[in-house]
């Protein structure tokens, strides 16, 4: 055996990591990480049932630009109105949409919310959006009304204000 | 003779190394994993197993106050049991004698509790309403309607967050 290579396998058995205080480090790290880990994100959407209180006299220009936009949800279909004090009927007639279900079940939440941002190009001012769903319509179906009627890919907030209720009479 | 020979033997004894890289390799798989699930407020709620949420777009996050959840089986309010289930519908709460109901009676009791603390009765405070993804809104709206009555027409919807979308 040539003496370059005994030196050269003498220094690879010398390089060797000590893993030790890394194995140490990791053993604290991951209790702690644990502890503070989170698999599930819990959020929030913040919503209210309408109550009967005094009408609030507001500013007639103001209210000129602002509509309320009704989101009937039935069985198979969504149907959009808007109301207004200020606005003409016949423009509101106008904000009148139909939005019928995709073979009899699903709900075309994509179509609700390009509805609702033409609404809102309109009548920049307005912010809310009261859903009516009918009785038999699951919870999840509300809530994916209620995000279609907030937000949009396109445009940061539609009609952040969400009211739910019930149907009257 | 032969104690001499064991004891020769153990002498030459050498400890084994420890081969702890396929270790290092998952401690390092699992760090990075705790680090993305990583947060800076862990939810500390107790939720029901059978409780199936539904998910959203929503990024607000919630202000725990007075918790209602509405599960299959039962209403429960701050954790106990309020009312059972049945069919869909909520034992005991009537549609035309809300205010007879043991959900009315407990939300008005915190109501006026709120109301003492809070000044100038301000009445800023929501429920925080955890309600599983398949129940019908007739039971929903009876549930709120008692609540509208006892003073709390704010609501706070917790959903779960829907991972990789805009809002």
């Amino acid at each position: 055996m040539s003496r370059l290579t005994r030196r050269k396998r003498h220094t690879e058995e010398e390089i060797e990591v000590n893993m030790v205080p890394i194995m140490n480090m990791f053993l604290v790290l991951i209790p702690f990480l644990l502890m503070s880990a989170s698999f599930f994100h819990l959020k929030a959407i913040n919503t209210s049932a309408p109550v009967q209180g005094e009408s609030v006299v507001s500013d007639a220009a103001e209210k000129n630009r602002k509509v309320t936009v009704i989101a009937e949800i039935k069985k198979n279909r969504i149907q959009l109105t808007a109301n207004s004090e200020a606005v003409l009927n016949e423009e509101l007639k106008k904000l009148e949409y139909q939005i019928k279900n995709e073979k009899q079940k699903e709900y075309r939440f994509d179509q609700m919310t390009l509805v609702l941002q033409k609404i809102k190009e309109s009548y920049p001012q307005s912010d809310t959006v009261i859903i009516i769903p009918d009785k038999d319509v699951v919870y999840d179906t509300i809530i994916q009304a209620m995000d279609a009627a907030r937000y949009s890919q396109t445009s940061p907030a539609l009609f952040p204000n969400v009211v739910l209720s019930g149907r009257v009479g | 003779m032969a104690l001499g020979k064991r004891k020769k033997q153990s002498s030459k004894f050498v400890t084994p190394k420890l081969q702890i890289t396929a270790m290092m390799d998952m401690f390092t798989i699992v760090l990075i994993f705790l680090l993305f699930s990583f947060s800076d407020k862990p939810e500390t709620m107790n939720l029901d197993k059978e409780l199936d949420l539904p998910q959203s777009t929503a990024k607000m996050d919630y202000n725990e106050t007075i918790k209602m959840v509405l599960s299959k089986e039962n209403l429960k309010l701050n954790d106990t049991v309020v009312a059972k289930l049945e069919n869909g519908r909520v034992k005991g709460l009537r549609k035309d004698r809300l205010k007879d109901s043991d959900l009315y009676r407990k939300l008005s009791f915190y109501r006026e509790q709120m109301d003492r603390v809070l000044e100038d009765g301000k009445k800023g405070d929501h429920i925080l309403f955890f309600c599983d993804r398949n129940i019908p809104f007739k039971t929903i709206n009876s549930i709120m309607k008692t609540a509208v009555m006892a003073g709390f027409p704010d609501f706070q919807f917790a959903v779960l967050k829907k991972e990789g979308v805009l809002k």
